[in-house]
């Protein structure tokens, strides 16, 4: 095995998988980078999408040698205390119940946001359609879209952070 | 908290014991009874099983003993201690418990932990703010009737202006004695039950460092993935692992047995059973990493015994169905004279419906990591179930109960799949044969083929009417597997009826019922779903109170109006193993809000159509309407679902809300998609491709609305599932005149011709 040089969150690694692993293990098990999620391992839900050169990809089906030298952003790198307008309209519209699909949601959304300021309703269906939520938070993702588009246009502001107990694994 | 094993000699009455924490601050312990526990446990030795902790520096810690799995225990449990507390919201801390004797039940499952906890915790909470109280009076030298909480964690003196903080007086407090008969808040006090608040760990999620199980990191740890037989109760013939050990990274290939494990919930396995909990048995393959062990898997050879369970199929199992109903049941309620009054009846309805094996595919996939060394065991297990993990691994471990540690981990979906423990069991065995920590990962495709299924269940319905239309017998025979072997070990028969209707509709409310259920045997796993057995039942009876409606030409919400208005009381009584009765007021208020807010009867355009169905099941009450509208092409869209919760005492409004959206999209799922099954002993489904799930571009608008009450706060997580299905099915009904009598709901027969 030779080893492959990727980068991820704005960090180089040199990593030595075989060339067919899927980025999500690389992140997984390598890495430590739990964030990312593993659903289907077909890119049938969503779960594990990361950012490759900004745009929103299904880490369980991309082979690790097809990101060699590109830029990856996970969750843990997509804002530096969570206060990225997606994480702050996520928490406000109290988005997730399990929580677990909600890194992938977040970071399409993310994606879509970054190209799309304004999407509407069927720019959502589309750029989260390829998610699955089984707990079926998928109205207040919808609201919580629109809600990031107002605070994407507004990034400068402070966002309001909720109250919360916190502190619970 | 072991400070706590000490106090064993007093009677449970006591409920309550402080520990001199010393520096440590106040330490409350205290009992919560198991789920489904009736017996007056008062006599029995105090054996504390939760606890509050406050310290110096004022941060309140609850040892939440449930699991979390997306329903917001960890944050209701809070809410409901932190308001008797008068406590600080924003410094109570949730510590997830380990799996203990010491915590007694730790079942998380059928919508009881809030049931369950509700007065307990509101106790603790209020004994502890009135030490707090005590001490400070103490401490000023003043009565303590002056002293008030303001809440916030602070106390106040009010005559002379001073205040107090929790935290300076935890130590104090610790030394005061416990009171008894403390009395609880009137809730027209509360100032956090009741209100919206965030999830104590949304914040957590969203950046990605929330931790579930298949985050679980341990030191030396190798992962594994297991080849297990392909047909139900197959097992591994032989199997040639060359070519799988050749793979970069693979470690150990061996053969995982399949072991019979105990009934789930402690009790003896009886002979007879027909018990299906088993781990599945086949081949491990460990190495470095997941994908490692995967590729390790794919260039295995295994050649397997599949054994009596290939020669079943879905369309055998249908057949047999059809069958099992031309023939009476096992007799499982009766009143009345049902066969001679519908003899004798004016006017008879008769429908059969249908419902599939189902998969809970919760998001993250059956996980589970172990280590297993110097007769020790530790799992970090995402499990509804503990206790009967422990059970089972120290059977088959042979081990002692002390040699065991199970980490409850934050859970990605239940939905029931994790009341089961073969997942554990499973994990230890390859870790002991490892001989390292392990992390075993189910791909989605073992998931969805390896799971207990919700069962597969005919129905036949039939109705006797006099002359005036009136109802006068409903007879309901249901063909299925058992379920309760599964988890109760119990004789086949024994299942499923107990929980006909959920509704107190029709159970109790026509002078002659009659139910009778005949089992079907089959090597298919079943499990627990979410909603357990009303997901089905209530279907078929919800659409059959629909077609009575139809064939007396009433409309359906005021054939349950006077439905309810008949029942019997109390013959009715509830339609739950030990839930309280039905109350008729609470059911009809449900249905009356929601007609209300959903406009029923206001005239939709021609193809579309609006479907009610209520429930009292799970200690609430919850009624549904919902649009639809159907295309000329059958295709069925699902517009608006109109939800009237009664749970009693909300304890977070929005909790509430996101448990009835969430069902109502995961009754969706399987209204309109989703059927396990079975070929040649196996599970044809694989993935989400073939097995879809609801997504956001189906969302409907789903509307909840919480009826203002305090009685005692009945379950949430499944009461919002059972109705969505047959509303639907009834909202179809009266957009097209057709019925959809089977699920996943056939749609193609709603084209037109």
């Amino acid at each position: 095995m030779n080893a492959i040089s990727i980068t991820v969150n704005g960090q180089q690694h040199s990593v030595e998988v075989s060339p067919d692993t899927p980025l999500l293990w690389v992140l997984r098990d390598t890495l430590g980078l739990t964030g990312t999620k593993f659903g289907c391992g077909h890119a049938l839900c969503g779960a594990c999408t990361v950012h490759v050169d900004g745009e929103a990809t299904r880490s369980c089906t991309a082979r690790i040698s097809t990101v060699a030298g590109r830029s990856i952003t996970t969750i843990e790198g997509l804002s530096a205390d969570g206060q990225h307008p997606v994480q702050q309209a996520w928490l406000a519209d109290q988005v997730p119940q399990c929580g677990y699909c909600q890194t992938g949601m977040i970071m399409t959304t993310a994606a879509l946001l970054a190209k799309n300021s304004a999407p509407t309703d069927s720019d959502i269906d589309e750029a989260l359609g390829g998610h699955i939520c089984r707990c079926g938070t998928y109205q207040r993702i919808r609201q919580a879209v629109h809600q990031a588009a107002a605070n994407h246009s507004a990034l400068e502001t402070a966002p309001t952070v909720p109250a919360t107990a916190g502190g619970a694994r | 908290m072991n400070t706590m094993r000490t106090a064993t000699n007093t009677s449970r009455r006591e409920f309550l014991k402080s520990s001199a924490a010393g520096s440590a601050g106040l330490l409350l312990a205290f009992y919560l009874p198991a789920i489904g526990s009736t017996a007056d446990a008062s006599e029995q030795p105090f054996e504390p099983n939760a606890y509050i902790a406050i310290d110096p520096q004022g941060d309140i810690r609850l040892v939440v003993t449930r699991s979390e799995m997306g329903q917001g225990v960890r944050t209701a449990l809070a809410m409901i201690l932190a308001e008797e507390l008068d406590a600080d919201w924003s410094r109570v801390k949730i510590e997830q418990g380990d799996c203990d004797p010491q915590y007694g039940d730790m079942t998380t499952g059928g919508s009881m932990s809030i049931r369950s906890t509700w007065d307990p915790l509101r106790k603790a909470g209020a004994s502890a703010r009135d030490m707090l109280l005590t001490a400070a009076a103490q401490s000023w030298s003043v009565t303590k009737d002056e002293c008030s909480a303001t809440g916030g964690s602070v106390i106040e003196h009010k005559k002379t202006g001073r205040k107090t903080t929790y935290g300076q007086l935890a130590v104090k407090a610790a030394s005061v004695p416990v009171p008894k008969d403390v009395p609880l808040k009137d809730p027209k006090d509360y100032r956090i039950v009741g209100t919206k608040r965030a999830r104590v760990d949304g914040q957590h999620i969203v950046i990605g460092e929330a931790h579930y199980g298949i985050d679980a990191k341990v030191p030396g740890m190798l992962y594994a993935v297991v080849a297990r037989p392909p047909v139900f109760g197959g097992k591994v013939k032989k199997f040639d692992a060359t070519r799988a050990l050749a793979v970069p990274g693979v470690k150990k290939v061996f053969e995982v047995p399949a072991v019979e494990m105990p009934p789930l919930f402690g009790e003896e396995r009886k002979p007879d059973s027909g018990h299906q909990h088993y781990l599945w048995g086949g081949v491990a393959v460990v190495a470095d990493s997941t994908w490692q062990a995967i590729a390790g898997r794919r260039a295995l050879t295994i050649d397997w015994d599949n054994g009596p369970g290939a020669e079943e199929s879905t369309e055998k199992q249908r057949a047999t169905l059809t069958e099992l109903l031309k023939t009476p049941g096992k007799e499982l309620k009766k009143i009345g004279d049902p066969d001679a009054s519908i003899a004798s009846a004016v006017k008879t309805v008769e429908a059969d419906y249908e419902t599939p094996f189902l998969a809970h595919m919760t998001m993250e996939p059956v996980n589970c990591t172990a280590s297993v060394r110097d007769g020790k065991c530790e799992v970090w297990a995402p499990t509804q179930n503990p206790n009967g993990m422990a059970t089972a691994l120290a059977g088959v471990l042979n081990l002692p109960q002390s040699a065991l540690t199970i980490h409850i981990t934050l859970i990605g979906g239940g939905f029931g799949r994790r009341l089961c423990i073969d997942y554990g069991v499973e994990a230890a065995l390859i870790s002991r044969s490892a001989g390292t920590p392990v992390k075993v990962i189910w791909t989605r495709d073992d998931d969805i083929r390896h799971d207990y299924y919700r069962p597969i269940s005919h129905h036949r319905l039939r109705a006797g009417l006099d002359a005036q239309g009136q109802v006068t017998s409903w007879l309901h025979h249901i063909a299925a597997p058992s379920t309760d072997s599964t988890f109760l070990g119990g004789e086949v028969p024994d299942t499923g009826g107990t929980e006909i209707a959920g509704a107190g509709l029709p159970n109790g409310t026509v002078a002659n019922y009659l139910l009778q259920q005949s089992f079907l045997h089959t090597t298919v796993p079943r499990g627990y779903w979410r909603a357990v057995d009303t997901n089905w039942n209530h279907f078929a009876v919800q659409c059959f109170i629909d077609e009575i409606a139809a064939a007396t030409g009433k409309d359906p919400l005021a054939l349950r109006r006077q439905l309810i208005a008949t029942k019997q009381k109390p013959a009715g009584g509830s339609d739950n193993e030990g839930e309280a009765p039905v109350n008729v007021d609470r059911l009809l208020g449900v249905l009356n809000l929601v007609a209300e807010k959903s406009e029923w009867g206001k005239p939709l355009p021609t193809g579309r159509g609006r479907g009610i169905a209520g429930l009292y099941g799970f200690g609430s009450y919850v009624a549904h309407v919902a649009e639809v509208t159907v295309a000329k092409d059958g295709n069925l869209r699902v517009d608006r679902v109109v939800v009237a919760v009664d749970c009693g005492q909300v304890i977070n409004p929005d909790l509430v809300a996101a448990q009835i959206e969430g069902g109502v999209v995961f009754g969706l799922t399987s209204a309109l998609y989703d059927e396990i099954t079975i070929q040649n002993g196996q599970v044809q489904q694989t993935n989400f491709d073939n097995y879809p799930m609801l997504r956001i571009a189906d969302m409907p608008k789903v509307e909840v609305h919480l009826v203002p009450s305090h009685e005692p706060p009945g379950g949430i997580g499944e009461p919002g599932v059972p109705s969505t299905a047959p509303a639907v099915a009834n909202a179809v009904f009266a957009a097209t005149g057709k019925r959809l009598r089977r699920l996943p709901f056939q749609t193609q027969e709603l084209a037109k011709s």
